[in-house]
């Protein structure tokens, strides 16, 4: 294969030499990294390019037109707009209410806390899809279809229950001493809840806070039947429009498809053992 | 918040003299406890109980917006016309069958990309970001790039399959190939976030097992069933029913590959709940067909929990 050949030279250095290291470690990374690298090659091509045959792999004449074009076919920055701000209030909103409902479970002496844990584990198994018609009524009647708050609220509970759960486990790998001193010192509890336990948990309440924003910023069968209205879009909502009823102006598309991967791309390009750590034990406790 | 003046203040009072506040915001552990699981509790109820008996009220009702009629109590009769309705159980049979191909599928495919990342590579960053990369695409993302793979003309994947003599296959027009191309999507989509999960409990494995059963002249292959596919169990159960219940929920990739076509060949149930509730207003049958995903799902979490519960 022709990729290959490209890439078989900067990857060798990474890897160490054995053959068959080489060749699992291609297969890897061709498996994780070729869709969003054949996007990118086919966000540079234009249009007759595209449609040469047979096709070409890489672009022969690199342009940044598509991108140019994807702004200004469509609101592409209103929909990162609505996207970020959907992500963001809804990731907030998840960790403050996570953080209390976690320190509550994990430090207080709680009659029920076995039967609270499991009826979390079992929200966090709740198809939220079937939930589609009833939320769709209650947002029409509250009259908030078509707002921010009709996807921040079940976004917000969409991730409730794993950051609920990874929190648990931080707050329990805090030791109590250090509070209890803040405590004699004169803080109050929850004072010492957000003074001394919170900043101790940081990284596991930044990591449920990545995973959270990345759920928010993929979802999108609520987003489409909540938020339709044109100043409301997400971006995957948004993202279909560039198609018409029989044109599909690929290079546009992908390059939308590019400037919607790269957010969360560099989010987990900087954290990616935070997220690894966050993942695998909100999985393996859920 | 509440509380970020109380540190300075109660510092400077007297040990014997509480104000009223410091008792207010200093409660015992139990009223502490209610405050703090309130909020969480307050949203669960708003978006799951609430809806959730609302959904099977609903669904017992003809309630069509379109109509502008009140809603108007049918009994079983949504649920009736469902039996006779065929996109319902082809959207049912669809939905069922991508659980099926999609779920074992992923779990291979996982297996194998936690067992290949799991070797000594000299830098481990892009092993971990070719497993994490695909986990944070969003769903409807792969759907679209994965459409343009699978375009007949100057989609990749027949580009590819071209340089080894296949005649090229024209994914979108058949139904077998359509929701082949569609499970494919699903289990490249699916499977890094398994591996992940399954290479973490890969990790956890002590090497000591594979010294000692080198010793007693066990091969890799056996090494392979008898120890590491047992100790990675638990790490599995729990990424299969995740796996399973995501499967039965499958709307993204679908909508932006086929939007359910040729016909409504590779159309999920979730699709048919969408396309009733949001497209035809239909609120009392939208409600009946969630229903029915609702009790599949709910199996799955029995078996889940009946599992937790065996397990210790």
């Amino acid at each position: 294969m022709r990729s290959s050949a490209i890439s078989a030279s900067p990857v060798d250095s990474l890897l160490s030499g054995t053959p068959l290291r080489l060749i699992v470690g291609l297969i890897l990374l061709t498996n994780g990294f070729f869709p969003a690298l054949w996007i990118l090659f086919t966000s540079l091509k234009l249009e007759p390019e595209l449609t040469q045959q047979p096709i070409t792999w890489l672009p022969s004449d690199p342009t940044i037109q598509n991108y140019v074009q994807a702004f200004s076919d469509q609101p592409l920055g209103l929909f990162l707009f609505n996207s970020f701000a959907v992500a963001l209030l809804s990731t907030a909103l998840t960790l403050l209410v996570s953080v209390l409902a976690a320190y509550a479970l994990a430090r207080l002496n709680l009659r029920y806390r076995g039967l609270i844990l499991s009826l979390i584990i079992a929200v966090s198994t709740f198809p939220l899809v079937t939930l589609l018609v009833p939320l769709f009524e209650i947002m029409r009647a509250l009259n908030l279809l078509n707002s921010w708050t009709a996807l921040v609220l079940p976004y917000t509970v969409l991730s409730l229950p794993i950051c609920t759960l990874m929190l648990v486990s931080f707050f329990e790998g805090i030791p109590r001493d250090l509070e209890n001193a803040a405590m004699i010192d004169g803080c109050t509890r929850i004072g010492a809840l957000f003074k001394v336990v919170v900043p101790l948990a940081a990284p596991g309440v930044f990591t449920a806070g990545i995973l959270a924003f990345v759920n928010a910023w993929d979802e999108f069968l609520l987003a489409l039947s909540f938020n339709s209205s044109p100043n409301l879009r997400t971006l995957p909502v948004g993202i279909q429009l560039y198609q018409g009823e029989f044109t599909f102006p690929w290079p546009v598309i992908s390059a939308a498809l590019v400037v919607g991967i790269v957010p969360v791309a560099i989010l987990i390009v900087i954290f990616q053992e935070r997220v690894v750590s966050g993942l695998t034990s909100g999985g393996i406790k859920g | 918040m509440t509380m970020t003046g109380s540190t300075k203040s109660s510092r400077t009072i007297d040990g014997n003299v509480t104000p009223w506040w410091v008792r207010y915001f200093d409660p015992s552990d139990r009223a502490l406890a209610v405050l703090l699981l309130a909020p969480a509790a307050v949203l669960l109820a708003m978006i799951i109980v609430y809806p959730v008996c609302r959904l099977i009220y609903t669904s017992f009702f003809n309630l069509s917006l379109t109509s502008g009629l009140p809603a108007e109590f049918v009994g079983f009769e949504n649920f009736q016309f469902m039996l006779e309705d065929p996109v319902f159980w082809q959207t049912t049979g669809n939905t069922v069958l991508i659980t099926f191909v999609t779920v074992p599928g992923a779990l291979v495919v996982g297996l194998a990309l936690a067992l290949m990342a799991n070797l000594p590579f000299r830098r481990q960053w892009p092993v971990r970001l070719s497993l994490l990369i695909p986990w944070a695409l969003p769903l409807s993302f792969a759907g679209l790039i994965f459409a343009w793979f699978f375009h007949s003309e100057y989609g990749v994947v027949n580009d590819v399959l071209g340089r080894f003599g296949v005649e090229p296959i024209i994914w979108f027009n058949s139904p077998q190939w359509a929701m082949a191309a569609i499970c494919l999507t699903i289990i490249w989509k699916t499977s890094s976030f398994m591996a992940l999960i399954i290479l973490a409990g890969l990790q956890t494995i002590p090497r000591s097992l594979y010294e000692a059963a080198d010793v007693d002249g066990a091969g890799r292959i056996r090494q392979f069933f008898e120890i590491t596919l047992p100790l990675l169990k638990p790490s599995i159960v729990v990424a299969l029913i995740f796996r399973t219940i995501t499967a039965l929920q499958t709307f993204d990739i679908p909508y932006m590959m086929t939007n359910g076509g040729p016909g409504t060949s590779t159309a999920t149930l979730a699709m048919y709940i969408h396309q009733n509730t949001v497209s035809f207003l239909d609120l009392g049958y939208g409600s009946a067909l969630a229903v029915v995903m609702f009790a599949l799902s709910m199996c799955v979490t029995a078996v889940y929990l009946r599992m937790i519960r065996t397990k210790g």
